[in-house]
Protein backbone atom coordinates (compact mmCIF):
# COMPACT_ATOMS: atom_id res chain seq x y z
CA UNK A 1 0.00 0.00 0.00
CA UNK A 2 1.55 3.31 -0.99
CA UNK A 3 1.18 6.57 0.88
CA UNK A 4 -1.48 7.98 -1.39
CA UNK A 5 -3.85 5.07 -1.11
CA UNK A 6 -3.37 4.88 2.64
CA UNK A 7 -4.34 8.53 3.10
CA UNK A 8 -6.93 8.46 0.34
CA UNK A 9 -6.48 12.02 -0.90
CA UNK A 10 -9.39 13.47 -2.85
CA UNK A 11 -8.31 14.92 -6.18
CA UNK A 12 -10.32 18.11 -5.69
CA UNK A 13 -7.61 19.60 -3.54
CA UNK A 14 -5.13 19.70 -6.40
CA UNK A 15 -6.29 23.17 -7.28
CA UNK A 16 -5.60 24.76 -3.92
CA UNK A 17 -2.48 26.90 -3.80
CA UNK A 18 -0.55 26.47 -0.58
CA UNK A 19 1.16 29.86 -0.57
CA UNK A 20 -2.04 31.86 -0.95
CA UNK A 21 -3.80 29.69 1.58
CA UNK A 22 -0.97 30.19 4.09
CA UNK A 23 -0.92 33.96 3.51
CA UNK A 24 -4.68 34.27 4.01
CA UNK A 25 -4.58 32.13 7.18
CA UNK A 26 -1.65 34.15 8.51
CA UNK A 27 -3.29 37.53 7.77
CA UNK A 28 -6.66 36.48 9.21
CA UNK A 29 -5.04 35.05 12.32
CA UNK A 30 -2.91 38.13 12.98
CA UNK A 31 -5.93 40.38 12.39
CA UNK A 32 -8.15 38.27 14.66
CA UNK A 33 -5.52 38.16 17.42
CA UNK A 34 -4.95 41.91 17.17
CA UNK A 35 -8.69 42.58 17.44
CA UNK A 36 -8.89 40.19 20.40
CA UNK A 37 -6.45 42.39 22.33
CA UNK A 38 -8.48 45.59 21.88
CA UNK A 39 -10.32 46.93 24.93
CA UNK A 40 -13.96 46.42 23.81
CA UNK A 41 -13.31 42.86 22.62
CA UNK A 42 -11.43 42.08 25.83
CA UNK A 43 -14.57 43.04 27.78
CA UNK A 44 -16.65 40.56 25.79
CA UNK A 45 -13.84 38.00 26.10
CA UNK A 46 -13.91 38.27 29.90
CA UNK A 47 -17.69 37.72 29.96
CA UNK A 48 -17.28 34.69 27.71
CA UNK A 49 -14.56 33.32 30.01
CA UNK A 50 -16.81 33.74 33.04
CA UNK A 51 -19.54 31.88 31.17
CA UNK A 52 -17.16 28.98 30.50
CA UNK A 53 -16.19 28.81 34.17
CA UNK A 54 -19.88 28.86 35.16
CA UNK A 55 -20.52 25.97 32.78
CA UNK A 56 -17.53 24.03 34.16
CA UNK A 57 -18.85 24.63 37.68
CA UNK A 58 -22.25 23.31 36.66
CA UNK A 59 -20.74 20.17 35.08
CA UNK A 60 -18.65 19.48 38.19
CA UNK A 61 -21.70 19.93 40.43
CA UNK A 62 -23.90 17.71 38.25
CA UNK A 63 -21.23 14.98 38.31
CA UNK A 64 -21.17 15.10 42.10
CA UNK A 65 -18.03 17.20 42.57
CA UNK A 66 -17.62 20.13 44.92
CA UNK A 67 -16.50 23.58 43.89
CA UNK A 68 -17.44 27.20 44.33
CA UNK A 69 -17.27 29.84 41.63
CA UNK A 70 -16.43 33.50 41.83
CA UNK A 71 -16.33 35.22 38.44
CA UNK A 72 -13.70 33.39 36.40
CA UNK A 73 -12.28 31.62 39.48
CA UNK A 74 -13.15 28.08 40.44
CA UNK A 75 -12.32 27.11 44.03
CA UNK A 76 -12.12 23.66 45.60
CA UNK A 77 -13.20 22.96 49.21
CA UNK A 78 -9.51 22.26 49.98
CA UNK A 79 -8.55 25.83 49.12
CA UNK A 80 -7.06 25.32 45.64
CA UNK A 81 -8.33 27.88 43.15
CA UNK A 82 -7.88 28.17 39.42
CA UNK A 83 -8.66 31.22 37.31
CA UNK A 84 -9.46 31.02 33.63
CA UNK A 85 -7.63 33.88 31.94
CA UNK A 86 -7.36 35.14 28.42
CA UNK A 87 -5.55 32.39 26.55
CA UNK A 88 -7.16 29.64 28.65
CA UNK A 89 -10.53 30.05 26.98
CA UNK A 90 -9.44 28.57 23.62
CA UNK A 91 -10.48 31.73 21.78
CA UNK A 92 -7.07 31.93 20.13
CA UNK A 93 -7.27 28.43 18.66
CA UNK A 94 -10.83 29.20 17.58
CA UNK A 95 -9.46 32.23 15.70
CA UNK A 96 -6.91 29.91 14.10
CA UNK A 97 -9.62 27.47 13.03
CA UNK A 98 -11.78 30.31 11.67
CA UNK A 99 -8.79 31.67 9.70
CA UNK A 100 -8.06 28.26 8.16
CA UNK A 101 -11.72 27.60 7.33
CA UNK A 102 -12.11 31.11 5.90
CA UNK A 103 -9.03 30.66 3.70
CA UNK A 104 -10.14 27.29 2.35
CA UNK A 105 -12.02 27.45 -0.95
CA UNK A 106 -15.37 26.12 0.23
CA UNK A 107 -18.93 27.43 -0.14
CA UNK A 108 -19.94 29.94 2.55
CA UNK A 109 -22.53 27.57 4.01
CA UNK A 110 -19.82 24.93 4.53
CA UNK A 111 -17.52 27.54 6.03
CA UNK A 112 -20.23 28.64 8.47
CA UNK A 113 -20.88 25.02 9.45
CA UNK A 114 -17.15 24.40 9.85
CA UNK A 115 -16.67 27.43 12.07
CA UNK A 116 -19.74 26.73 14.23
CA UNK A 117 -19.17 22.99 14.56
CA UNK A 118 -15.41 23.31 14.98
CA UNK A 119 -15.63 26.08 17.57
CA UNK A 120 -18.17 24.04 19.55
CA UNK A 121 -15.94 20.95 19.49
CA UNK A 122 -12.90 22.97 20.56
CA UNK A 123 -14.85 24.51 23.44
CA UNK A 124 -16.03 21.07 24.58
CA UNK A 125 -12.40 19.89 24.66
CA UNK A 126 -11.43 23.09 26.47
CA UNK A 127 -14.09 22.55 29.15
CA UNK A 128 -12.72 19.04 29.69
CA UNK A 129 -9.21 20.54 29.89
CA UNK A 130 -10.27 23.13 32.48
CA UNK A 131 -12.00 20.59 34.68
CA UNK A 132 -9.06 18.14 34.54
CA UNK A 133 -6.68 20.98 35.43
CA UNK A 134 -8.91 21.92 38.36
CA UNK A 135 -8.54 18.41 39.78
CA UNK A 136 -4.88 18.01 38.82
CA UNK A 137 -4.01 21.25 40.64
CA UNK A 138 -5.45 19.82 43.85
CA UNK A 139 -3.14 16.85 43.48
CA UNK A 140 0.19 18.37 42.36
CA UNK A 141 1.18 21.94 41.50
CA UNK A 142 4.28 21.08 39.39
CA UNK A 143 2.24 18.67 37.27
CA UNK A 144 -0.55 21.25 37.07
CA UNK A 145 1.95 23.75 35.68
CA UNK A 146 3.24 21.21 33.17
CA UNK A 147 -0.23 20.16 32.03
CA UNK A 148 -1.59 23.71 32.01
CA UNK A 149 1.15 25.55 30.19
CA UNK A 150 2.48 22.87 27.87
CA UNK A 151 0.63 19.58 27.53
CA UNK A 152 -2.99 20.68 27.24
CA UNK A 153 -2.12 23.69 25.09
CA UNK A 154 -0.33 21.45 22.60
CA UNK A 155 -3.16 18.92 22.65
CA UNK A 156 -5.72 21.64 21.92
CA UNK A 157 -3.69 22.86 18.94
CA UNK A 158 -3.49 19.27 17.68
CA UNK A 159 -7.26 18.89 18.17
CA UNK A 160 -7.82 22.07 16.17
CA UNK A 161 -5.72 20.71 13.30
CA UNK A 162 -7.70 17.47 13.33
CA UNK A 163 -11.05 19.31 13.44
CA UNK A 164 -9.95 21.30 10.40
CA UNK A 165 -8.72 18.11 8.72
CA UNK A 166 -12.13 16.44 9.13
CA UNK A 167 -13.90 19.52 7.83
CA UNK A 168 -11.54 19.89 4.82
CA UNK A 169 -11.93 16.18 4.06
CA UNK A 170 -15.71 16.61 4.10
CA UNK A 171 -15.50 19.63 1.78
CA UNK A 172 -13.13 17.89 -0.64
CA UNK A 173 -15.15 14.71 -0.76
CA UNK A 174 -18.41 16.58 -1.28
CA UNK A 175 -16.84 18.05 -4.42
CA UNK A 176 -17.88 21.57 -3.50
CA UNK A 177 -14.44 23.18 -3.54
CA UNK A 178 -14.99 26.66 -4.90
CA UNK A 179 -12.88 27.37 -7.94
CA UNK A 180 -11.85 30.92 -7.21
CA UNK A 181 -9.06 32.52 -9.27
CA UNK A 182 -7.05 32.97 -6.08
CA UNK A 183 -6.82 29.30 -5.44
CA UNK A 184 -6.63 27.96 -8.96
CA UNK A 185 -4.23 30.22 -10.79
CA UNK A 186 -1.07 28.51 -11.96
CA UNK A 187 1.97 29.19 -9.83
CA UNK B 1 -9.35 -3.28 15.96
CA UNK B 2 -11.78 -1.07 13.99
CA UNK B 3 -10.46 0.74 10.92
CA UNK B 4 -9.89 4.36 11.93
CA UNK B 5 -9.88 7.33 9.61
CA UNK B 6 -6.57 9.07 8.94
CA UNK B 7 -7.35 12.17 11.07
CA UNK B 8 -8.39 9.99 14.02
CA UNK B 9 -5.22 7.89 13.73
CA UNK B 10 -3.18 11.08 13.56
CA UNK B 11 -4.97 12.49 16.61
CA UNK B 12 -4.50 9.35 18.70
CA UNK B 13 -0.87 8.87 17.71
CA UNK B 14 -0.13 12.57 18.09
CA UNK B 15 -1.78 12.78 21.53
CA UNK B 16 0.10 9.72 22.81
CA UNK B 17 3.40 11.04 21.43
CA UNK B 18 2.74 14.51 22.87
CA UNK B 19 2.14 13.05 26.32
CA UNK B 20 5.24 10.84 26.08
CA UNK B 21 7.64 13.33 24.54
CA UNK B 22 6.53 16.31 26.65
CA UNK B 23 6.91 14.22 29.82
CA UNK B 24 10.39 13.17 28.67
CA UNK B 25 11.19 16.82 27.97
CA UNK B 26 9.86 17.96 31.35
CA UNK B 27 11.73 15.31 33.33
CA UNK B 28 14.95 14.78 31.35
CA UNK B 29 15.56 17.08 28.40
CA UNK B 30 14.67 20.45 29.91
CA UNK B 31 17.99 21.32 31.54
CA UNK B 32 20.18 20.29 28.58
CA UNK B 33 17.90 22.22 26.25
CA UNK B 34 18.06 25.31 28.46
CA UNK B 35 21.87 25.07 28.37
CA UNK B 36 21.75 24.80 24.58
CA UNK B 37 19.39 27.79 24.46
CA UNK B 38 21.79 29.74 26.63
CA UNK B 39 24.73 28.98 24.29
CA UNK B 40 22.74 29.70 21.15
CA UNK B 41 21.16 32.81 22.67
CA UNK B 42 24.55 34.15 23.70
CA UNK B 43 25.97 33.81 20.19
CA UNK B 44 22.86 35.23 18.53
CA UNK B 45 22.63 38.13 21.00
CA UNK B 46 26.26 39.06 20.34
CA UNK B 47 25.50 39.17 16.63
CA UNK B 48 22.29 41.16 17.02
CA UNK B 49 22.77 43.37 20.09
CA UNK B 50 26.55 43.34 20.50
CA UNK B 51 27.93 43.07 24.03
CA UNK B 52 30.30 40.65 25.70
CA UNK B 53 30.34 36.88 25.54
CA UNK B 54 28.42 34.98 28.21
CA UNK B 55 26.47 37.99 29.44
CA UNK B 56 23.19 37.69 27.59
CA UNK B 57 21.42 35.19 29.86
CA UNK B 58 22.42 33.59 33.14
CA UNK B 59 20.61 31.29 35.54
CA UNK B 60 20.56 32.52 39.13
CA UNK B 61 20.45 30.56 42.39
CA UNK B 62 16.65 30.54 42.43
CA UNK B 63 16.72 28.94 38.92
CA UNK B 64 15.23 32.06 37.34
CA UNK B 65 17.08 33.79 34.54
CA UNK B 66 18.75 37.19 34.28
CA UNK B 67 19.02 38.78 30.86
CA UNK B 68 21.40 41.60 29.95
CA UNK B 69 20.68 43.55 26.80
CA UNK B 70 23.14 46.24 25.68
CA UNK B 71 21.12 49.44 25.29
CA UNK B 72 22.57 52.93 25.55
CA UNK B 73 20.25 55.54 27.04
CA UNK B 74 20.87 58.78 28.95
CA UNK B 75 18.86 59.24 32.13
CA UNK B 76 18.32 62.97 32.71
CA UNK B 77 19.23 64.60 36.02
CA UNK B 78 16.60 64.47 38.72
CA UNK B 79 16.23 65.22 42.44
CA UNK B 80 17.25 61.70 43.28
CA UNK B 81 20.12 61.52 40.81
CA UNK B 82 21.94 64.84 40.39
CA UNK B 83 24.10 64.35 37.27
CA UNK B 84 22.67 62.80 34.12
CA UNK B 85 23.71 59.19 33.78
CA UNK B 86 24.42 57.01 30.83
CA UNK B 87 23.01 53.51 30.90
CA UNK B 88 24.99 50.98 28.87
CA UNK B 89 22.92 47.88 29.38
CA UNK B 90 19.67 46.79 30.95
CA UNK B 91 19.30 43.71 33.13
CA UNK B 92 15.96 42.10 33.82
CA UNK B 93 14.93 38.90 35.56
CA UNK B 94 12.60 36.44 33.90
CA UNK B 95 10.83 33.59 35.69
CA UNK B 96 12.09 30.11 34.79
CA UNK B 97 8.62 29.13 33.56
CA UNK B 98 8.77 31.85 30.92
CA UNK B 99 12.25 30.86 29.66
CA UNK B 100 11.17 27.20 29.48
CA UNK B 101 8.60 28.28 26.89
CA UNK B 102 11.43 28.87 24.42
CA UNK B 103 12.44 25.20 24.46
CA UNK B 104 9.19 23.28 24.39
CA UNK B 105 8.35 23.66 20.70
CA UNK B 106 10.87 20.96 19.78
CA UNK B 107 9.20 17.99 21.54
CA UNK B 108 5.84 19.15 20.21
CA UNK B 109 7.25 19.25 16.69
CA UNK B 110 8.76 15.77 17.07
CA UNK B 111 5.41 14.43 18.26
CA UNK B 112 3.54 15.93 15.30
CA UNK B 113 6.05 14.63 12.73
CA UNK B 114 6.25 11.17 14.28
CA UNK B 115 2.43 10.99 14.34
CA UNK B 116 2.46 10.97 10.54
CA UNK B 117 2.84 7.41 9.16
CA UNK B 118 6.13 6.12 7.73
CA UNK B 119 9.18 6.30 9.98
CA UNK B 120 11.66 6.39 7.11
CA UNK B 121 9.81 9.12 5.24
CA UNK B 122 9.62 11.18 8.43
CA UNK B 123 13.34 11.23 9.13
CA UNK B 124 14.26 13.99 6.70
CA UNK B 125 11.43 16.36 7.69
CA UNK B 126 12.26 15.59 11.32
CA UNK B 127 15.85 16.78 10.92
CA UNK B 128 15.02 19.79 8.75
CA UNK B 129 12.18 20.85 11.06
CA UNK B 130 14.29 20.44 14.19
CA UNK B 131 16.79 22.95 12.79
CA UNK B 132 14.01 25.32 11.75
CA UNK B 133 12.26 25.15 15.13
CA UNK B 134 15.56 25.77 16.96
CA UNK B 135 16.08 28.84 14.80
CA UNK B 136 12.54 30.11 15.46
CA UNK B 137 13.02 29.65 19.21
CA UNK B 138 16.22 31.68 19.10
CA UNK B 139 14.53 34.46 17.12
CA UNK B 140 11.62 34.51 19.61
CA UNK B 141 14.06 34.74 22.50
CA UNK B 142 15.81 37.73 20.91
CA UNK B 143 12.50 39.49 20.16
CA UNK B 144 11.39 38.86 23.74
CA UNK B 145 14.66 40.28 25.11
CA UNK B 146 14.50 43.32 22.82
CA UNK B 147 10.90 44.22 23.70
CA UNK B 148 11.53 43.65 27.42
CA UNK B 149 14.60 45.91 27.30
CA UNK B 150 12.61 48.55 25.40
CA UNK B 151 9.87 48.52 28.05
CA UNK B 152 12.46 48.69 30.83
CA UNK B 153 14.20 51.62 29.15
CA UNK B 154 10.89 53.48 28.87
CA UNK B 155 10.24 52.84 32.57
CA UNK B 156 13.71 54.10 33.55
CA UNK B 157 13.31 57.25 31.48
CA UNK B 158 9.76 57.69 32.80
CA UNK B 159 8.80 58.29 29.20
CA UNK B 160 5.10 57.54 28.73
CA UNK B 161 4.48 55.26 25.77
CA UNK B 162 1.73 56.07 23.33
CA UNK B 163 -1.39 53.93 23.18
CA UNK B 164 -0.32 52.38 19.87
CA UNK B 165 3.22 51.65 21.08
CA UNK B 166 1.84 50.03 24.25
CA UNK B 167 -0.58 47.92 22.24
CA UNK B 168 2.15 46.95 19.77
CA UNK B 169 4.52 45.84 22.54
CA UNK B 170 1.74 43.87 24.27
CA UNK B 171 0.82 42.27 20.96
CA UNK B 172 4.44 41.39 20.30
CA UNK B 173 4.71 39.82 23.77
CA UNK B 174 1.47 37.94 23.21
CA UNK B 175 2.74 36.48 19.94
CA UNK B 176 6.27 35.77 21.19
CA UNK B 177 5.38 34.11 24.48
CA UNK B 178 1.86 32.80 24.16
CA UNK B 179 1.26 32.16 20.50
CA UNK B 180 4.21 31.33 18.25
CA UNK B 181 5.83 28.70 20.54
CA UNK B 182 2.57 26.72 20.45
CA UNK B 183 1.76 27.08 16.78
CA UNK B 184 5.24 26.98 15.23
CA UNK B 185 5.59 23.17 15.59
CA UNK B 186 2.39 22.60 13.61
CA UNK B 187 3.21 25.19 10.96
CA UNK B 188 6.77 23.90 10.53
CA UNK B 189 5.49 20.31 10.41
CA UNK B 190 3.22 21.24 7.50
CA UNK B 191 6.03 23.17 5.85
CA UNK B 192 8.58 20.34 5.92
CA UNK B 193 6.32 17.27 5.65
CA UNK B 194 4.64 17.43 2.25
CA UNK B 195 2.73 14.18 2.73
CA UNK B 196 1.10 15.48 5.89
CA UNK B 197 0.31 18.77 4.17
CA UNK B 198 -1.11 16.98 1.16
CA UNK B 199 -3.37 14.83 3.25
CA UNK B 200 -4.73 17.52 5.51
CA UNK B 201 -5.37 20.06 2.75
CA UNK B 202 -5.76 17.73 -0.19
CA UNK B 203 -2.84 19.38 -1.99
CA UNK B 204 -1.41 16.89 -4.40
CA UNK B 205 0.24 18.31 -7.48
CA UNK B 206 2.01 21.43 -6.27
CA UNK B 207 3.54 19.94 -3.18
CA UNK B 208 6.84 19.62 -4.93
CA UNK B 209 7.34 23.32 -4.27
CA UNK B 210 10.02 24.21 -1.74
CA UNK B 211 8.97 23.63 1.86
CA UNK B 212 9.16 27.31 2.70
CA UNK B 213 6.26 28.03 0.37
CA UNK B 214 3.64 27.08 2.88
CA UNK B 215 5.29 28.17 6.06
CA UNK B 216 3.60 30.77 8.19
CA UNK B 217 6.37 31.19 10.61
CA UNK B 218 4.72 33.89 12.62
CA UNK B 219 1.24 32.56 12.97
CA UNK B 220 0.35 31.04 16.20
CA UNK B 221 -1.69 29.96 19.13
CA UNK B 222 -2.00 30.94 22.71
CA UNK B 223 -1.39 29.39 26.05
CA UNK B 224 -2.86 30.17 29.36
CA UNK B 225 -0.03 31.38 31.51
CA UNK B 226 0.83 34.96 32.14
CA UNK B 227 4.22 36.58 32.23
CA UNK B 228 5.78 37.02 35.65
CA UNK B 229 6.85 40.46 36.75
CA UNK B 230 10.41 41.19 35.82
CA UNK B 231 12.77 43.13 37.99
CA UNK B 232 15.00 45.52 36.14
CA UNK B 233 18.50 46.70 36.92
CA UNK B 234 20.68 49.07 34.96
CA UNK B 235 24.38 49.63 34.67
CA UNK B 236 25.02 53.32 34.90
CA UNK B 237 27.97 55.56 34.72
CA UNK B 238 28.05 59.33 35.24
CA UNK B 239 28.51 61.40 32.13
Amino acid sequence: MNANSRWNVPAAGRNIRPVKFALIVFSCFIFGSAVLLTVPVQRVDRLFTQGLVALSHKIITICGGHATRQGAILRSPGGFAVEMRDGCNAVNVTILLCSAVFAFPAPWKMKALGILGGATLIQVVNLFRFITLFYLGQYSMPWFEFAHAYLWESLIVLDTVVVFWYWAMHVLRSGTVVNTPDFNASP
Amino acid sequence: MPHLKAPTRFLLRGSALLIGLLTLWWLVLLDPMLSALQCGGDIAARLVFGGKSGEFMREDASRNWTFRVPKRIVVPASRVMAPPQQVDSIDFDVARTDVIGFTFSLPVFWAVILAAPGWRRNLRPLLAGTGLIALIELILLLIFAATSAHKAAAAILSAPMGAFETWLLNFSDYLTVLVVPYLAPIVVAFAVHHELRRNVFGWTTRDKQPAKSSSISNSSIGAGHSRKTRSVRVHRRAL
